[in-house]
């Protein structure tokens, strides 16, 4: 195997002509026009709107009213949400009549249940991006990647102080470089598919619905 | 070392149907709900494209920087695959190398045998379509379902895909309606495209749920951070990535990029130049397998990086351009060749434009060497091109190494295949006549005399189109005989 990739290693060198990579042309990106907080609150919500998440726009002690609200206009009785987040105080504020489960076990033991029985999932999110109407999830041992994968009904709460003008700003201001998770995920809207004659169906594989708490209050 | 091999027990199963190229588009061309088909989705997704890029500046911007990000990558390339490998290996994701599609195969094969994986699910990745992963795989007893609902839908049809992006674009809905009939048992016929991704959706989500194995491709390979990026809608990369217990990436070694910074850009043209899309709705990024506490996610993560003859293309200066692409298919939708003879057509992997320039390194000039030609050079593939591949001025280059002289230096595969001596001595007496001014005019004094020589059949030109007539005179002759009048008068 070590023998293949020096073959080709070896093979891509010989064809290095010139390694003083201080002639390479410059870049240059394109500077976007700066928008004010309120431009960039309106960009994110239009994109993601036109994406077929639906937003709802609150203050944060009434994500639990809004969240029992929502799941029973779904007929939807329990939810999956992640233990000692910081917003699973806010969560547990829901009716009495949504059982709350907590992701407190390993996947692969609780694996047929996620998938089957588990109608709707909540989490939080690390920020996100007012260009394309992107939210940025930063999966933990609490809010197990899956928890926004495998339920068809994804509620994801934001907040707006978290926006930030593009992926760019977002990776420079946040040091991306120097420590990523072992999976960041970008979000922008319910999973979709136009595979079939280009006509646009939502619910592919993942979440059918993203439910957006914006927390803007 | 040579950085051309040929290793004919290694043959992708792609050269045959490369070769029939002519045949497959006689086929092609001659049905009506295929090219209906092809026109409909072409028409819609240029529309996309326009849509998304309304700023012609920063369109413009983009692709001038895109395509300077991509080309350092290349120059600096092999040091990049290394500080991948480095990176990658420091946050736990095993790292092999293939150079070709058997060997690529065979590693795959044996990782998932190690786990006494039985079953896999795959996300969309054209590299596995290049290695013809899933025949591998069966052979060895092991099943691979396509989770693509594109690619899922042509894996029941026992297709390949005739797009790079939207791999089932040449069926419509009643075709999918009627392949889901004759393949899922208790399947109502209807034409109702939520229905069919429901019941795909509800086919797939059992599988994911069971699949010892993911297998994805990958659409960015960071080396400065040892993270791989995924490009995706539906969700099923992330179900191959995320749920079975082992995750195997597949990638083409041009897929790297050197930092994070890198990848904002690119994506951005990407989903825009694919979809129409500002961003698709996932993009994920993997940098570890699970870590001690995480309570899902594979434990095991694995990278397979293939040659395939991308080192071939490196090799050369211009050729070495091909590297740049990041895998959008504009350059699919907007050529008219494409649009009318259809993805199956071309009987490679990489169909389109795209899939002339590069399927001749991966399957040698002898098996493709009809793909560079069967362009007008119209160059619309190279003005929409997000990374600015000049793939005009490559078919051109393709045509020449696919007739080039025997004794000429090895470039290529192939190269020189396509050449017929009667062809090359015709030529070669041309380029003879048009040195010497006396033969030259010699020689056009006789073809204008002897015009009524030239014979009315000359083979396929006048298959579809009536034969050349020479002028009485010639243009010199003409020109001279004006001036002469013009002095009389």
């Amino acid at each position: 195997m070590s023998t293949t990739r020096d073959n080709i290693l070896a093979k891509l060198k010989s064809h290095v002509k010139d390694s003083d990579y201080s002639k390479l042309p410059d870049e240059i990106g394109f500077t976007y026009p700066e928008l004010s907080f309120e431009q960039q609150l309106e960009q994110f919500t239009r994109h993601l709107s036109n994406n077929h998440a639906q937003i709802i726009t609150l203050s944060r002690e009434d994500i639990g009213a809004v969240i029992s609200k929502e799941l029973a206009a779904r007929d939807i009785t329990s939810l999956l949400y992640g233990d000692n987040c910081q917003y699973s105080k806010d969560i547990e504020h829901s009716a009495d009549s949504i059982t709350l489960n907590k992701y407190n076990f390993d996947f692969s033991l609780n694996k047929q249940c996620l998938f089957d029985d588990t109608p709707a999932g909540i989490t939080g999110s690390r920020c996100a991006i007012a260009q394309t109407g992107t939210i940025v999830l930063w999966p933990t041992p609490q809010e197990p990647r899956t928890l926004s994968l495998v339920p068809p009904v994804h509620f994801v709460i934001v907040d707006a102080k978290t926006l930030y003008p593009t992926f760019a700003d977002l990776m420079e201001q946040q040091q991306w470089a120097d420590k990523l998770p072992t999976n960041a995920i970008l979000v922008s809207g319910p999973s979709k598919t136009a595979d079939i004659q280009q006509t646009l169906a939502y619910g592919a594989h993942g979440p059918k619905e993203l439910i957006v708490l914006l927390l803007n209050r | 070392m040579s950085a051309v091999q040929v290793n004919p027990n290694d043959e992708s199963k792609y050269a045959a149907s490369a070769r029939a190229f002519r045949d497959n588009v006689t086929r092609d061309l001659a049905n009506d709900e295929l090219r209906s088909n092809f026109r409909g989705a072409m028409d819609y997704l240029m529309d996309k494209r326009k849509t998304a890029f309304n700023d012609a500046e920063e369109l413009e911007t983009l692709r001038e920087q895109c395509k300077l990000i991509k080309q350092r990558g290349l120059v600096k390339l092999p040091h990049l695959l290394e500080q991948l490998e480095e990176k990658l290996t420091a946050n736990g994701i095993q790292v092999h190398w293939a150079e070709t599609i058997t060997e690529a195969n065979e590693i795959i094969a044996q990782l998932i045998e190690s786990k006494n994986g039985k079953t896999v699910v795959k996300g969309k990745s054209m590299v596995s379509e290049e290695t013809a992963l899933n025949d591998h795989l069966e052979t060895q007893g092991i099943e691979c379902l396509e989770s693509d609902m594109g690619e899922y839908i042509v894996q029941l049809a026992k297709e390949h895909p005739s797009h790079i992006i939207m791999p089932a674009i040449h069926q419509n809905k009643k075709q999918v309606a009627d392949l889901f009939v004759k393949n899922i048992e208790g399947f109502e016929h209807t034409t109702d495209v939520d229905a069919l991704i429901q019941q795909g959706r509800n086919v797939l989500r059992d599988k994911f749920c069971q699949a010892d194995v993911g297998v994805s491709g990958v659409n960015f390979a960071v080396a400065e951070t040892g993270t791989l990026c995924l490009v995706e809608n539906e969700g099923n990369g992330r179900m191959c990535t995320t749920v079975p217990d082992l995750h195997i990436a597949i990638t083409g070694i041009e897929k790297v990029v050197e930092h994070l910074a890198d990848v904002p850009p690119l994506l951005s043209l990407l989903t825009r130049s694919a979809t129409g899309q500002a961003i698709s709705t996932y993009f994920n990024m993997i940098s570890h397998p699970r870590q001690p506490g995480e309570r899902d996610g594979p434990s095991e993560v694995h990278l397979v990086l293939l040659d395939n003859g991308r080192s071939q293309m490196y090799s050369d200066d211009e050729l070495r351009q091909t590297l740049q692409c990041i895998r959008c298919g504009a350059c699919m939708n907007h050529c008219p060749v494409y649009t009318r003879i259809g993805g199956h057509a071309y009987g490679t992997v990489y169909p389109g434009p795209i899939g002339k320039i590069v399927s001749p390194h991966m399957l040698g000039l002898e098996a493709t060497t009809n793909l560079p030609t069967a362009s007008s050079l119209c160059g619309a593939c190279g003005e929409v091109c997000p990374v600015k591949i000049p793939i005009p001025k490559l078919l051109l280059r393709l045509r020449q190494e696919s007739v080039k002289a025997p004794n000429a230096p090895q470039v290529m595969k192939g190269q020189g295949s396509g050449r017929k001596s009667s062809e090359a001595i015709i030529w070669s007496l041309w380029s003879i006549m048009h040195k010497s001014p006396l033969l030259y005019r010699v020689g056009m004094w006789f073809a204008t005399r002897l015009r009524y020589l030239m014979p009315s059949k000359i083979g396929a030109w006048t298959v579809a189109r009536s034969a050349p007539k020479l002028a009485p005179r010639t243009l010199h002759e003409r020109v001279k005989a004006r001036q002469q009048t013009a002095k009389g008068k």
